[in-house]
């Protein structure tokens, strides 16, 4: 406990834990480059921006929730069944904006039931997206009959296979642009700081006149929306799709927040910094790939990253 | 009347209980209601039963324990694995032991380093099963000992053996929780650490021994499936950290801790087994089951959390106008 207090003060573990997705970066480019000497080749180096983009917008509006001290279990199933319900209405003859549309909207939708029922009853989050992750897989399997959606229409996977001027991959440029878009949002507008004002005190936020229930619905909707969204850019990309094709993102994308400075406990972090936590996931699992370490282990190096990384946040954090 | 009213008004859990019973009475009634099918639902829900036992005793104590499922395939895992090295009592030795390590690190991430429960037990739950998919090779191990295989399927006069564990464990867990100081200390510290602390509890043993007791009872179930399966695999308890906790909650228990009951978690758990065991007998499809199960489990998490903070709200509201 003595160490933890002192902790809170020391201006050392100030900047490591300001830092500490940047020195965890820095550390793992390092071990990798050593380890494999393919590592740092610009392909791979674009593989691994390319690989991580669809992760981080699920990430960016995780990051958000996170902000204001909620989060979404659910991502997961939403990304699959945003992707089954876009690549569905392309294949019943929609126009491709229509079925981007779709995608989003079935996210937005499912953020709407997940915010509406926490505000609505103040059950916890965790039980109530716990649950929508179960009921939503359930869904896309009955709704797909446990096969899968694939096309190889060049128009519907130009948005996740197409490059700008033939080197940055769409998704990658996507992705940038969401995060400049969010972390703006946070940084320097109204529903920015109540995210925060939120996450710090809820009570004080609501007494000091904010509308809490709002702000945190709207919060999950950009969520839902977002991971939506997310799920139609995977399934331009990989030309498929399926029920349960997205599994464990929804602790992948709050690694990725944690990892990159913002707190489990709300108030604290932005999106510019989620980039890093996604960054170090996606080089761990291509390292993992490149160094050929059995999927299993993989699973296990994963799970200690996590508990490492909430861990050290508990530790910085220690209230 | 107005008594069973009462016992039906404290627990909530009997209204649904007999909506299933009666559904699937009306709609398959010579099966559902046959001895046969019923001393099968008993058996069924035992596993996920005795792991309920441990879930709601730590979430009256403030906790959570989201690795149960977990534990509990690795401790079939062991009870099967270990046979051929050390016969069945080592194996069910290292199962017992592996649940009641793990629940000694999920007490001491929780206790000693301070780390939400849900967020600490969810990275052990990470961790047992990376370990379970190195030990088994993600394949599945069949048991080698007979006379264990025929211990899990046997019955004690018309109770399965299975049924019985979890019926003994359950009263003892009834008795423990409502006559013992450890019972009502685990209650004083969900319902308020700091309480409980000025009142001379040792809030961190009584949470520790929470989460031990959880991880004993999930091993404990995986032991008893190891007998009655005779057989391991990487897919065993995955659906568990969710039902348990929905059971508990389902039978009244408050997921912040300090209200609650081990035998309405038990009713729980029994009402999402019949209902599971009545689907089966409509013929209704997996997914469609788990739908349902899920819809039905997000609406009593709601509507308790809606109940229960509405009443909150009204005794804040009458301590505000000086009642």
């Amino acid at each position: 406990m003595g160490a933890m207090r002192r902790g809170r003060t020391s201006p050392y573990v100030e900047l490591l834990r300001e830092q500490m997705a940047f020195v965890l970066l820095f550390v793992l480019v390092v071990v990798a480059s050593l380890l494999s000497n393919v590592f740092l080749t610009p392909n791979n180096v674009i593989n691994i921006l390319y690989s991580s983009a669809t992760l981080g917008i699920v990430a960016l509006g995780q990051t958000m929730l996170l902000i204001s001290a909620n989060f979404d279990l659910a991502v997961a199933s939403t990304v699959s069944i945003a992707g089954i319900a876009a690549l569905g209405a392309y294949l019943a003859g929609a126009p491709l904006p229509i079925a981007v549309l779709a995608g989003i909207a079935t996210g937005v939708l499912i953020g709407l039931v997940n915010g509406g029922l926490v505000v609505r009853t103040r059950a916890s989050p965790f039980l109530i997206t716990l649950g929508m992750q179960v009921l939503i897989y359930a869904l896309a399997q009955m709704v797909t009959g446990s096969q899968q959606l694939f096309t190889n229409d060049p128009t519907f996977t130009e948005l996740g296979r197409g490059r700008l001027f033939g080197v940055l991959p769409w998704p990658v440029v996507i992705f940038l642009l969401l995060v400049v878009i969010t972390e703006v949002v946070l940084r320097f507008t109204l529903f920015g700081r109540y995210l925060y004002a939120l996450g710090q005190n809820e009570a004080a936020a609501r007494l000091s006149g904010i509308s809490t229930s709002t702000v945190k619905l709207l919060a999950f909707v950009l969520c839902g929306g977002l991971a939506g969204f997310a799920g139609v850019v995977l399934t331009s990309r990989l030309a498929s799709t399926r029920a349960g094709g997205a599994a464990g993102w929804e602790f992948d994308s709050i690694i990725a927040a944690v990892l990159g400075g913002t707190s489990l406990f709300g108030g604290v972090g932005g999106t510019l910094r989620t980039v890093v936590g996604v960054l170090v996931l996606g080089i761990l699992n291509n390292l993992l790939v490149l160094i050929n370490l059995p999927y299993e282990a993989q699973q296990i190096v994963k799970g200690g990253v996590f508990l490492a990384v909430v861990f050290f946040d508990r530790l910085v954090r220690a209230r | 009347v107005p008594r069973v009213w009462q016992v039906v008004s404290r627990q909530p859990i009997l209204i649904m209980l007999a909506a299933v019973v009666v559904a699937f009475s009306i709609t398959r009634g010579s099966v559902f209601l046959s001895g046969g099918n019923l001393t099968n639902v008993s058996r069924q829900v035992a596993f996920d039963g005795l792991a309920t036992v441990g879930q709601t005793i730590c979430l009256i104590g403030g906790g959570m324990d989201i690795s149960v499922g977990a534990v509990m395939a690795m401790a079939t895992a062991l009870a099967i694995g270990l046979q051929p090295a050390g016969g069945v009592p080592l194996g069910v030795a290292a199962a017992l032991i592996f649940g009641l390590a793990i629940g000694s690190v999920n007490g001491l991430l929780v206790v000693v380093a301070r780390i939400n429960p849900f967020i600490a037990t969810l990275g052990t739950m990470v961790a047992v099963r990376g370990v379970l998919l190195l030990y088994t090779g993600a394949r599945p191990i069949a048991g080698t000992v007979p006379a264990f295989a025929q211990f899990g399927s046997g019955v004690i006069g018309f109770v399965p053996v299975p049924t019985a564990v979890f019926v003994v464990a359950l009263g003892l867990a009834w008795m423990v929780m409502g006559r013992t100081r450890f019972g009502r200390n685990v209650y004083t510290v969900g319902a308020s650490v700091e309480a409980a602390r000025l009142a001379g509890i040792r809030t961190g043993h009584v949470q520790f021994a929470t989460y031990v007791i959880c991880g004993f009872t999930a091993s404990l179930a995986g032991v008893l499936l190891a007998a009655r399966l005779n057989a391991a695999s990487i897919h065993l308890g995955s659906d568990t950290g969710l039902l348990t906790i929905a059971g508990a909650v389902m039978g009244g228990t408050s997921i912040f801790g300090g209200r609650g009951s081990v035998v309405g978690g038990a009713l729980g758990i029994l009402a999402l087994g019949l209902l599971g065991n009545g689907m089966d007998l409509v013929g209704l499809d997996t997914y469609t089951q788990t739908a349902t199960r899920a819809a039905l489990i997000i609406a009593v998490v709601a509507i308790g959390s809606f109940v229960s903070s509405r009443a909150a709200r009204e005794r804040l509201q009458a301590v505000w106008a000086g009642r």
